[in-house]
């Protein structure tokens, strides 16, 4: 590394970094800040450390983390499918188009109190409101890659005699395959922080549950502790598909 | 160059085939779903009820003969507000970074770290810091937008040619003058991409932080109908909401035109 990529890269965000916990630290200093209101940061990172060590946080993010990946599974393998069907064939868009612009503009969000009360505060309805969130985008991002897949090679499978089936499997799904993981990427956040926002409303255990009972008890500290978790989850479930989806393109 | 030939063939007869077939599609979904609620009217499964679609329709006539418009018109304010907020804020923060080496330096990797964190995870931390207000919820809102449009401006104020910015430099242009004529139109592009994207995270995070922090608004709304077990008026509610997100886009849109006619093909 040069010198101007040194400042760049680490001398900067270090400084970045300090400056923001230093008006962190400072208003609290200034205004008198009591620690239910804005805890220090020193504070925030040894809530962290003692919720690592408490089995019941452990159980709150793997309830967060079973809901969003089976959730997130259906969406992903239904929204492929009907994307694929749609992007193929252009009578499936034609019935299908419409329903489907017309749903997607009801956000996942406003769907939280319906599957309370038809689910209650049990899996399905978290595993439910997170595959309505991913299957959207799935769809659309599917239908859009395929849509610009190049037409000879749909020709060439032609004339080699593949099946209908097999042309959408082996040629489009193929070709679509970048797009279709970036796609998976935006969904897959959607999805994360959809359960999040169902745990908020109706839900035993979970992350979301962790944060709005810290939040109601005035623990603030284990409020941010709690942001900082959904954040790095966020990320390393993002960070985990751009990986995997790498690995299979090179494939 | 009117009357060229385009490519895009204006002559070409509107043929009915799409449209008809949109209807049906749209007719099977309304019948799928009414046969659906007479299946399960004596309580079948996990759905313990499903009203039919003229229900919700009946619901939310009664709505909007009652309560909607001022509703709508609560989580509307809220959401513009912010919005704008957002996308302003976002905007001076996306240019600063994007032009200055230096505030990319200090600021870039603190805005990386904070945008994971959806500002959803923020609402109880909002609900702490400033109740179940009006601010509360603007501050979500603001954070949310901020967080998706800062990107792009960062982006946009970055991809100014370098050809342009020499000849500029070249042609004696003050650096107020160069920011004006190009790195402002250049960056606003991407902006306005940025705000649309915003749309539906910021009205996103008005439902819900409607829905926890609720007093006033179409999220109360829906929190209040869902404790009285209304299913009918819940999913009227989610009606609505569909609308204003649908109407939200469509304005946008119109607007786009209008602020970067460069664009609109």
């Amino acid at each position: 590394m040069s010198r101007m990529q040194v400042l760049d890269r680490l001398v900067l965000p270090v400084i970045g970094a300090a400056i923001v916990l230093g008006i962190w630290q400072g208003t609290i200093a200034y205004y008198g800040l009591a620690r239910i209101v804005l805890p220090t940061p020193l504070e925030v990172a040894n809530t962290l450390w003692k919720l690592l060590g408490n089995s019941g946080f452990w159980h709150d993010i793997q309830i967060s983390l079973k809901e969003f990946f089976l959730g997130c599974l259906i969406g992903c393998l239904l929204g492929i499918a009907v994307g694929v069907l749609v992007g193929v064939r252009q009578d499936a868009r034609m019935v299908l188009g419409p329903v489907i612009e017309a749903m997607r503009f009801i956000v996942p969000f406003a769907w939280i109190p319906l599957t309370v009360l038809w689910f209650g505060t049990s899996l399905t309805g978290k595993v439910v409101l997170v595959a309505y969130a991913v299957v959207f985008i799935m769809i659309v991002t599917t239908a859009r890659a395929i849509a610009t897949v190049e037409p000879t090679l749909m020709r060439i499978g032609v004339m080699l005699g593949m099946r209908p089936w097999e042309i959408a499997l082996k040629i489009h799904l193929r070709a679509a395959a970048p797009a279709i993981a970036s796609g998976a990427k935006a969904a897959a956040a959607v999805g994360w922080i959809a359960v999040v926002a169902a745990e908020y409303i109706g839900a035993s255990a979970g992350l979301g549950v962790m944060i709005t009972n810290a939040s109601m008890s005035l623990d603030t500290s284990t409020v941010i502790a709690g942001m900082i978790v959904i954040g790095i989850i966020g990320a390393v479930v993002s960070w985990l598909i751009g990986v995997i989806a790498g690995a299979w393109l090179n494939h | 160059m009117a009357g060229w030939p385009t490519d895009r063939a204006p002559m070409r007869r509107i043929s009915p085939k799409p449209l008809l077939l949109g209807a049906a599609g749209i007719a099977g979904l309304l019948a799928f779903w009414t046969l659906m609620a007479f299946w399960l009217r004596d309580g079948g499964g996990v759905i313990s009820r499903l009203p039919t679609p003229a229900a919700v329709a009946a619901e939310l006539l009664e709505y909007a003969g009652a309560d909607l418009w001022r509703d709508l018109a609560a989580s509307l304010e809220v959401f513009l507000a912010g919005w704008a907020i957002g996308c302003v804020g976002a905007a001076v923060c996306g240019i600063m970074i994007g032009r200055s080496r230096i505030f990319a330096g200090l600021f870039g990797p603190v805005i990386e770290a904070l945008r994971p964190v959806s500002s959803i995870a923020w609402v109880p931390l909002a609900v702490v810091w400033f109740g179940f207000g009006f601010t509360s919820k603007i501050f979500l809102v603001g954070l949310a937008v901020f967080l998706v449009v800062v990107v792009y401006a960062i982006d946009g104020s970055r991809r100014i040619p370098g050809d342009l910015e020499r000849t500029a430099s070249m042609l004696g242009m003050t650096p107020m003058q160069r920011f004006g004529a190009l790195v402002l139109p250049g960056a606003m592009t991407e902006i306005l991409i940025g705000a649309r994207v915003a749309l539906m995270s910021g009205w996103g995070t008005v439902i819900v932080a409607e829905l926890v922090a609720a007093d006033f608004g179409l999220g109360a709304h829906l929190i209040s109908v869902q404790q009285s077990y209304d299913v009918a008026a819940v999913m009227a509610t989610m009606v609505c909401f569909g609308i204003a997100g649908f109407i939200m886009n469509a304005a946008f849109t119109i607007l786009e035109a209008r602020l970067i006619p460069w664009r609109a093909e």
